[in-house]
């Protein structure tokens, strides 16, 4: 039985070497966020690095490619789809890294409702289809369609950061998690050793009358 | 790169690996007795520990493997120790698929495994310092072999993978240059100091 101390230290050490870095683990993940019936993406190695140039394929529900687009310098994307539906986006770097998320209808909020929307103003004030009624009128007809739009369109903005921020601590390799690793080899081993050691005894028995 | 997710091989590619993983494994439990457990969970844990962390190098990241270092020291049994290493990566952390396993066993595994065989005979019988020189050859060599064999499992798959595998090559070149002085180190060292560890006869005063 050669078990050697220094080299059982060794990837304890190593993890706390690692654990004590900003290091994280290499990744491919892709963030997924709709902005004014827009979907806005950006793709990143958990690692450290953007997917540059790097081909972005949009299918909707039945799994049809409808729309090809590219990573910029940044890893992002943004695209306008025709109708707020499912999607689904993959993104493949080519080298074996790949990912796929998909985005539920609901996610265009308010828009999901109404019918395509063409281009989602935010500012009422330059709206010209409302140009007919006088100024302090009744309200436009889908007042409350665009109200609930707006307010749709301000809270994906202002959750965006947040949403980035979990899914990036989402994918954050945890001390925990290694330790985890580490010790259901050291079990594995045992189990093994436990297993040889049963095997052994079984075979020194065998022989004695 | 090496760890390659659910999604991107053919079927082909993915039972062809999943194969080639298992007559792997079989190989290596069959030699794996008790003596050869603690050392193999040692390097499994190391494995599965450092190939966890990456560092960027250009547009991509890089890990270490490990392969050479892990071929030279447990030669065939490596691929139960990188088994269960990336598999313990595939639960815990979503790192490569499950059903690419078997691809991932082979690419990581292999290569070390081959070309530490074929250093073998040196390795055993030469002075410390000329085999911490044939042991960073190994370790560098393991790294292209991998390399290597990921872009094989890849272009079979689908051959619009080609044009990145250069970023791959790019991106590998400084991986394998830090892992042949690593595997160098570590090997010259285990050679004055544990030879065994390397299939060598214990000299006169590491054995007292």
């Amino acid at each position: 039985m050669t078990l050697r101390r220094p080299l059982l230290a060794a990837p304890l050490a190593v993890a706390f070497l690692l654990a004590a870095t900003p290091a994280l683990a290499h990744r491919l993940k892709l963030f997924l966020a709709t902005e004014g019936g827009e979907i806005a993406g950006r793709a990143y190695f958990v690692g450290g690095g953007r997917p540059e140039g790097v081909d972005v394929v949009f299918k909707d529900a039945a799994g049809v490619e409808v729309h090809h687009e590219r990573t910029d310098a940044q890893g992002e994307f943004r695209w306008r789809p025709p109708a707020p539906a499912a999607w689904t986006v993959v993104v493949n770097a080519g080298d074996g890294h790949f990912v796929e998320e998909s985005l539920a209808a609901d996610r265009f909020g308010g828009e999901a409702a109404t019918a395509p929307v063409v281009a989602a103003s935010i500012a009422p004030a330059k709206t010209p289809d409302a140009g007919s009624t006088p100024a302090c009128a009744a309200l436009p007809g889908d007042f409350d369609a665009r109200v609930a739009r707006s307010v749709d369109d301000a809270l994906a903005r202002r959750l965006r950061p947040l949403m980035e921020a979990q899914d990036q601590a989402e994918a954050r390799i945890r001390f925990n998690d290694v330790m985890g690793g580490v010790g259901m080899i050291v079990g594995l081993a045992g189990v093994g050793l436990w297993a040889t050691s049963r095997r052994r005894r079984r075979s020194d028995e065998a022989p004695r009358p | 790169m090496a760890h390659i997710p659910d999604g991107v091989l053919s079927a082909p590619v993915l039972i062809g690996g999943a194969a080639l993983a298992a007559t792997g494994l079989a190989l290596g439990l069959a030699r794996l007795d008790e003596r050869d457990i603690p050392k193999t969970a040692i390097l499994a844990a190391v494995f599965f520990v450092v190939s966890l962390f990456a560092v960027p190098v250009g547009p991509s990241s890089v890990h270490l493997l490990l392969g050479g270092l892990i071929g030279i020291v447990l030669g065939v049994r490596a691929f139960p120790a990188i088994f269960v290493g990336l598999l313990l990566q595939a639960v815990l952390f979503g790192f490569g698929g499950l059903t690419s396993l078997g691809v991932d066993v082979v690419d990581m595994a292999a290569p070390g495994v081959i070309f530490a065989a074929l250093a073998r005979p040196i390795l055993e019988r030469a002075a410390p310092a000329t085999a911490g020189a044939v042991a960073a050859l190994v370790g560098a060599f393991s790294v292209a072999g991998t390399a290597a064999a990921m872009a094989t499992a890849l272009a079979l798959s689908a051959a619009d993978y080609l044009p990145s595998l250069k970023i791959v090559v790019l991106t590998q070149a400084p991986l394998a240059l830090v892992e042949a002085v690593i595997t160098g180190f570590v090997v010259a060292y285990l050679a004055r100091v544990k030879p065994e560890a390397l299939g060598r006869l214990p000299t006169a005063e590491a054995a007292s």
